[in-house]
């Protein structure tokens, strides 16, 4: 998780991303920000991001976010 | 009536009463209740505008906004849109230049309205739309309207770091329009994919196209476009068979590999423009969707939209670079060099535009203006204003323009133009910023802030989103105990790019 915040911080440094459960469905991270946080995940957890990955419930918090990243790290 | 816009929503509405003109996630509007709502609001502005007056609208994207345009204009107007999720200081600074009597205002927005420096009148769209027609008073305000008067006026970057408002008129839009519809032969059974916020200038082809042919648009919801699955679904759903889109929008679904998972079935024409496809992109598109027509168009806001465009007849491959092609129609483009001498065949000079398509000028700044919009420097007789774009280009063999980069330091990233001045006055604003130079990286699309001072990034960033809008917001800060510079003194970029 230490890690994440660190990248979602360095991402957007004016987002509570601890309390935000809608990045996505109140438009906090737009498509830049997808773009750049999809590439800073894959490099930094070493995992694949799909298109079908890349529905709003896996990155509307933090969490869910992580949550995507362990079950793509476990596949 | 008189060539303006409004002629074309006369006759399709005749034409078209019944047909759903626009639609977004949650309602649609035909053109006959766009026409009522715009006439509507023409009426509630007619009696209380001066015709030739400028009127803000600060709305959102969905189906009334376009309705709102047309109902400033119904009223002998013109429109200033502005997007309520940029900064209050930004809005302020298009304020302080339009100095509009009127802003109409979507309910949703109230609270931004309220932090404005605004002291005229503010009009509820919602409550405004049901103002009863008066068709006498709207007849006298349409007569006041000649295919010279003003349009809209749409905001873009400035390297002072104050926004210019370029003014478009009624003929420069709808010889824009004519020529657009007529390559990608847009048809009263087509529908437009609208991935353009209604403030800016790629919007104006989902607004026109549909008054001038029938045609209809669907607004695709922002936060689809990060979302390749859920976005080609929409496109689905909606059977849109014509995308006008930046080239970063038709990038993305590309980049995120959206076609894995399915593509836009219905789709037949694309065009794209705002900054130079990645052709590596534009091959994933042609291999999913091979008989779809692809056009690229090149031009400044200021020549209105586009004012060239090439047909892609070849499958690219990942190092073809496209051609920005010939000028649509009405539209005149010449090279020069930097002392306005005509560029030899073959060489690279400025690419300069003529005709009736260039805009009026930037609003209240004729000094701006002078130096954009000048006497063609080849044309001794008779007045012949042509447009200075600041961007380098050259003929090639077979008669298609070549695009050369920028002259200056302006950027284009994700379809949106940036001055890197601006970004650095900006930086400079901070405190414990001391020295700072802005740079782009093209190839991975990130705005990068090289600084020297004790200010930390967040800082920085955080001053950035208070002030200019999210895509002007630099992704990677760089802080240097010096920035390295050159035996004359000149900044030393390439050192600079070293560190990308």
């Amino acid at each position: 998780m230490e890690e994440l915040m660190k990248i979602l911080e360095e991402l957007r440094p004016d987002v509570d991303f601890e309390n935000e459960t809608g990045l996505i469905a109140n438009g906090i991270l737009d498509s830049f920000d997808i773009v750049s946080l999809v590439n800073e995940l894959s490099d930094a957890f070493d995992v694949e991001i799909k298109p079908s990955d890349l529905i709003p419930d896996n990155f509307n918090s933090a969490s869910a976010i992580l949550a995507l990243v362990e079950r793509l790290q476990d596949e | 009536m008189n060539q303006t816009v409004l002629k074309w929503l006369e006759q399709t509405v005749k034409t078209h009463t019944d047909k759903v003109m626009l639609t977004d996630e949650n309602s649609s509007l035909t053109f006959g209740e766009f026409d009522r709502i715009s006439k509507a609001i023409g009426t509630c502005l007619a009696g209380k505008v001066a015709p030739a007056s400028p009127v803000v609208v600060m709305s959102g994207r969905h189906v009334i906004t376009p309705a709102a345009f047309l109902g400033v204009v119904r009223a002998g107007c013109f429109y200033a849109p502005m997007d309520a999720t940029m900064p209050v200081s930004r809005l302020n600074q298009i304020l302080k230049i339009i100095k509009s009597k009127y802003m109409l205002v979507d309910r949703a927005f109230a609270n931004v309205a309220d932090q404005l420096d605004f002291d005229g009148e503010r009009l509820y769209i919602d409550e405004i739309a049901e103002t009863p027609i008066n068709e006498t008073l709207l007849a006298r305000a349409a007569e006041q309207l000649l295919p010279t008067s003003p349009l809209y006026v749409i905001f873009t970057s400035g390297s002072t770091g104050v926004p210019k408002g370029v003014i478009t008129s009624h003929q420069s839009l709808m010889h824009y329009i004519d020529a657009v519809a007529g390559v990608l032969d847009i048809q009263e059974n087509d529908v437009l994919g609208s991935q353009s916020p209604f403030d800016y200038i790629a919007a104006v082809r989902d607004i026109y196209l549909p008054l001038k042919t029938g045609a209809s648009t669907v607004v695709v919801p922002k936060n689809e476009f990060s979302m390749p699955v859920q976005l080609f679904e929409t496109l689905n759903r909606h059977k849109v068979t014509t995308l006008c889109w930046s080239v970063a929008g038709i990038e993305l679904p590309a980049k995120l590999g959206g076609f894995d998972c399915g593509k836009p079935e219905h789709l037949k024409k694309v065009c794209f423009s705002g900054s130079v496809m990645a052709c590596k992109y534009l091959k994933i598109w042609q291999e999913h969707l091979p008989d779809v027509l692809f056009v690229n168009q090149y031009g400044p806001t200021e020549a209105t939209a586009s004012c060239t465009y090439y047909v892609v007849s070849e499958k690219v491959d990942d190092s073809t670079v496209l051609p920005i092609g010939k000028p649509y129609e009405n539209y005149g483009i010449l090279l020069l060099n930097e002392d306005d001498t005509p560029t030899a065949p073959g060489e690279i000079g400025e690419i300069c535009v003529k005709g009736p398509v260039l805009a009026l000028g930037y609003y209240g700044d004729a000094e701006r203006t002078a130096q954009a919009f000048i006497q063609n420097p080849l044309n001794p007789n008779y007045r012949e204003l042509i447009y200075k774009t600041g961007d380098l280009g050259r003929w090639m063999e077979d008669g298609n323009l070549a695009f050369h980069g920028r002259k200056d330091r302006q950027i284009k990233h994700m379809g949106h133009r940036i001055e890197l001045g601006e970004l650095e006055k900006t930086a400079a604003e901070v405190e414990g910023v001391s020295q700072c130079c802005a740079m782009y990286n093209k190839d991975k699309e990130l705005l990068y802030l090289f600084y020297t001072g004790d200010a930390t990034s967040k800082e920085i960033v955080l001053h950035f989103r208070a002030v200019l809008p999210a895509f002007m917001v630099p992704r990677k800060l760089i802080r240097l105990d010096e920035l390295p510079r050159l035996p004359n003194g000149k900044l030393d970029m390439q050192t600079m790019k070293n560190l990308f």
